[in-house]
């Protein structure tokens, strides 16, 4: 059941909600790209907005994404 | 394989988890997807995500594998007990009571079954998607579009009911 502490959250997901957004396996295809721009200090979200908002709203792409990063940035 | 380590040491596992369990797997992965390389990064970052992906895979799985859900549930509540209530006017709570009851009977009503189960765990409990797919028996992505298309349901009932999402925030955000 819906709480009230939950509202808040739950209107605030619906705000952001696109008619068009993709899916976990095409962010995935193009995350390396994305990584790379963002390596490169471009604006990645702004090169590849369908790539950035899906990564705004999932979790669990956004860790993968961070974990790239983190492999791919020189020791 | 040293990107790796600096990839997965963060997490939970991580460090001590052996890159040997890893490395088979996400070689197979590397020359079984070979086709899906699309030349739009460097081969070796492409690489890399692959392999990324495979270990943080296995260590979502296993951090999970024995984490009790009612448990979990049991934290947030407890968690939520702790938060101070805002104070609110009379007008801000009167639309919370509206809000919240117009969001109650959709979810109710108008969600099947599945998206409602998904949007309780993923967006109100905030279990992790792919743990909540694998308990689902389906996979992330087509997850994610369950829920992608629960949200639009959502968006759209509430609008019909007079309620766009922009005023309601304005209105909780303001006092």
């Amino acid at each position: 059941m819906l709480k009230r502490s939950n509202v808040v959250k739950l209107v605030r997901l619906l705000a952001e909600t696109r008619e068009i957004e993709i899916g976990c396996d095409q962010c995935f295809e193009r995350l390396d790209s994305f990584a790379e721009t963002e390596l490169s200090g471009l604006d990645a979200s702004a090169a590849m907005p369908l790539v950035g908002d899906h990564l705004d709203k999932c979790a669990a792409c956004r860790s993968t994404l961070e974990a790239l990063l983190r492999a791919l940035r020189p020791t | 394989m040293r990107g790796l380590g600096a990839a997965i040491g963060g997490y939970r596992g991580g460090v001590e988890a052996n890159f040997g369990d890893f490395a088979q797997e996400a070689l197979i992965k590397i020359t079984g997807n070979l086709d899906s390389f699309r030349g739009e990064s460097r081969f070796t970052t492409w690489a890399q995500k692959i392999a990324v992906n495979v270990a943080l895979t296995e260590l979502k799985r296993r951090r999970w594998r024995d984490e009790c859900l009612q448990d979990l549930f049991a934290r947030r509540e407890a968690a939520d007990r702790g938060s101070a209530d805002t104070q609110l006017t009379t007008e801000q709570l009167a639309l919370q009571n509206t809000v919240l009851q117009e969001l109650r009977r959709i979810i109710d009503e108008e969600l099947t079954d599945k998206q409602r189960e998904a949007v309780v765990a993923v967006l109100l409990e905030g279990m992790p998607i792919s743990e909540v797919a694998r308990r689902m028996g389906t996979n992330q992505n087509a997850l994610y579009k369950l829920l992608h298309d629960a949200r639009k349901k959502l968006k759209r009932r509430m609008e019909a009911a007079g309620l766009s999402p922009q005023e309601v925030l304005a209105a909780f955000e303001e006092g």
